[in-house]
């Protein structure tokens, strides 16, 4: 019974890959708080296709999460509030949909899965609740096939006893159990996308290649979208398809991960490349800061918002904000310079 | 959990002691002659037999042997002063009024702190979020029986909705009930809404909405529970609380329950009297406090409950 619906479900949604299921356009989010309006995005572009992953880096502040969270409603508004941009999925813009329209698609279309496994479960209720109450809304399921459901996907994330432990409460796994539990619920309703926001960054070394192969396994089975929101240029080697890199609120490279890697052309990027030891020295390479602070994103930026930082800066940079530009690879950047012709930079 | 129970029962047991002597003493000491001092005489048969019934002609602490074992069988003996009651009949008769009006005033508490506190916190910074916390700000300042005086001065007198006073019909107990509980009510309220605020800022109710859950689900089914926490270890002290706000309250609306004996025993200097209720409300503390302990267990699951 359970098993029907969901292939019924997963049937319509087919997606072939290479589909184009998010689009993502000019988004832009500001917080208006006593300090004053605070633009944490600033005009983000995105697509993101079926069966592929879409990494996206950049530093603490960058707005990684706000973009992610805001394209389903999850900013708290006030202070959010979203100024421009539209989302599309399935032909509907989700930033226009009511509330019981886009509840109808999280968590059921689009899931998502938080940093700190510690804190993204309830703690008052079991897991079986949890878990089942996603596959009854959304599925309409019974709780009893609700629950078998759950034990499965409990199985499927490598839980072991999952028949026992779905009645656990959260505090009695560790880190990387719950972690596994949070996959298995973000994936019950075999979503079309899943948004990663940083998930392993809370849990240690083996446990988070543990679960990034968890993830890896599942998307290739079900051919599910991810995003994969992370600090950790190993895991953006290791997981993504396309990456983007963000920086202040803005786009400032997309590129083919290998482009990326082989061939970055904005110097923030470059940055973050060069903070790494080696490129091959990839799972847990943490993204040492690149010098200097990001802007104060409550003041209005004068022309490149990377300008104080940038080894490559020219008094032009200044003058406008720099528009993306496409070059022959496929990568966008926003940087008026040709890096790959400039020698670089000579430490001070 | 028995283990807990247990223990809990051995505390009991040694502060009703503590109670219990400190009391009696305390009683004994400051008016020696208890009730038969008092400016109404007492037929002079019934005094003897009193005297001969706590043995007023011994020594204090042989009396208070006496009493105690007494107790121990749970016989508080005669009144002093309504000659033809036991005390066991004066509890009898006023302890069911009395908790009535508790648990109606409690549940009247819970309800409208909960409820307003709730609305108080989806709906912060608005004009119902400000009227409600400016209502509990009053309750809180108001005493109990200032307010049960304009309520019936309003309600009683002015738009008539209420009998006066007395006893008897269940609408006896709506006002009284509604006058109790509203300081109550008003602290519950603002615990509520500062708990659903920290718990509604937490990581899983983000999860809860990214599930597609709805917001009344999220707030009743996710939020409450974290949410209410603070209330539940504040129930112990507002059963205190209310157990002294309905030795006033029976009072002013002339409720025969246990309150109103109470007093009438302490100004009386009927001893046994007073020493019966004193122990009657050391007990219903404990209970309650008890009570709340363990629905923090239930509430919580990571609390535990032997240690
Ligand atoms: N609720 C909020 N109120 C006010 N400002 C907020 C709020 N949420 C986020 N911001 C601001 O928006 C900016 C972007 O935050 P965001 O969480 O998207 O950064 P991030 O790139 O995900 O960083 P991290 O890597 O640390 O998670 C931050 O500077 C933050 O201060
Ligand atoms: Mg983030």
């Amino acid at each position: 019974m359970a098993e029907e619906i969901i292939m019924a479900d997963a049937a319509e949604h087919e997606n072939k890959p290479g589909k184009v299921l998010l689009d993502v356009r000019d988004l832009a989010v500001e917080f208006r708080t006593e300090d004053g309006n605070f633009k944490a995005v600033r005009g983000v572009d995105f697509e993101l296709r079926a069966g592929e992953t879409l990494g996206i880096v950049g530093e603490s502040g960058s707005g990684k999460s706000v973009t992610n969270l805001a394209m389903l409603g999850l900013i708290p508004q006030p202070p959010g509030k979203i100024t421009s941009g539209s989302a599309r999925y399935d032909g509907l813009d989700l930033l226009r949909m009511s509330d019981k329209q886009l509840s109808e698609i999280r968590g059921n279309r689009i899931a998502m899965i938080f940093q700190d496994p510690m804190t993204t479960l309830n703690p008052f209720l079991t897991i079986d609740e949890q878990l089942t109450e996603v596959t009854r809304k959304h599925l309409g399921l019974s709780y009893k096939d609700a629950l078998d459901r759950a034990i499965e996907m409990l199985e499927k994330v490598g839980i072991p006893g999952a028949n026992r432990r779905v009645f656990n409460y959260p505090h009695e796994f560790s880190g990387g159990m719950r972690q596994r539990v949070v996959i298995a619920m973000a994936l019950s309703c075999d979503p079309d996308i899943l948004i990663a926001d940083e998930p392993t960054t809370a849990l240690d070394v083996t446990i988070q290649a543990q679960i990034l192969e968890l993830m890896q396994k599942l998307q290739d089975e079900h051919g599910t979208a991810i995003v994969m929101i992370t600090h950790d240029l190993g895991v953006i080697a290791n997981m993504a398809n396309d990456v983007l890199v963000m920086y202040a609120g803005r786009k400032v490279e997309q590129a083919k991960v290998n482009d990326l890697f082989t061939d970055p052309r904005h110097p923030y990027t470059l940055g973050l490349l060069n903070s790494i030891p080696r490129i091959d020295e990839q799972v847990g390479a943490e993204l040492s800061p690149v010098a200097g602070q990001p802007p104060d994103m409550s003041q209005t930026i004068q022309g490149c918002a990377f300008y104080p930082r940038c080894p490559y800066r020219i008094d032009e940079c200044l003058q406008v904000d720099p528009p993306l530009v496409q070059v022959g690879t496929g990568t966008m950047h926003a940087c008026i310079r040709d890096v790959t012709t400039l020698d670089p930079p000579t430490p001070k | 959990m028995i283990k807990f129970l247990l223990k809990r029962m051995l505390w009991m047991v040694l502060t009703m002691w503590v109670v219990f002597t400190i009391s009696f003493f305390l009683m004994w000491t400051v008016s020696p002659e208890g009730a038969l001092l008092s400016e109404r005489q007492l037929p002079e048969a019934i005094k003897q037999n009193l005297e001969r019934y706590y043995h007023l002609d011994q020594p204090l602490t042989y009396r208070y042997f006496i009493v105690l074992w007494e107790y121990l069988h749970l016989n508080p003996g005669p009144s002093m002063k309504l000659i033809d009651k036991s005390i066991l009949e004066i509890l009898r008769e006023g302890l069911p009024i009395s908790i009535s009006l508790g648990v109606l005033g409690l549940s009247f508490a819970l309800i409208l702190g909960f409820a307003s506190g709730i609305i108080s916190a989806l709906r912060r910074q608005t004009v119902i979020d400000v009227t409600f916390r400016s209502i509990a700000t009053l309750g809180i300042a108001i005493p109990n029986f200032v307010l049960a005086g304009f309520a019936i001065i309003i309600f009683v007198f002015q738009l008539k909705l209420f009998p006066a006073a007395g006893w008897g019909r269940p609408i006896d107990l709506v006002l009284p009930s509604l006058c109790l509980a509203a300081p109550f009510a008003a602290y519950i309220s603002r615990l509520t809404r500062t708990g659903m605020l920290e718990v509604l800022g937490q990581d899983y109710i983000r999860t809860a909405y990214a599930k597609g859950l709805m917001p009344t689900t999220v707030v009743l089914k996710h939020a409450f529970r974290g949410a209410i926490l603070p209330v539940v270890s504040y129930l112990g002290p507002a059963t205190a609380g209310i157990l002294t706000g309905s030795l006033v309250l029976e009072r002013i609306f002339f409720i025969p329950g246990m309150g109103s004996h109470f007093i009438e025993a302490v100004l009386q200097k009927d001893h046994p009297v007073s020493l019966a209720i004193v122990m009657v409300y050391t007990f219903l503390l404990f209970t309650m406090n008890t009570l709340v302990d363990l629905s923090y267990g239930l509430i919580d699951p990571r609390v535990k409950l032997d240690k």
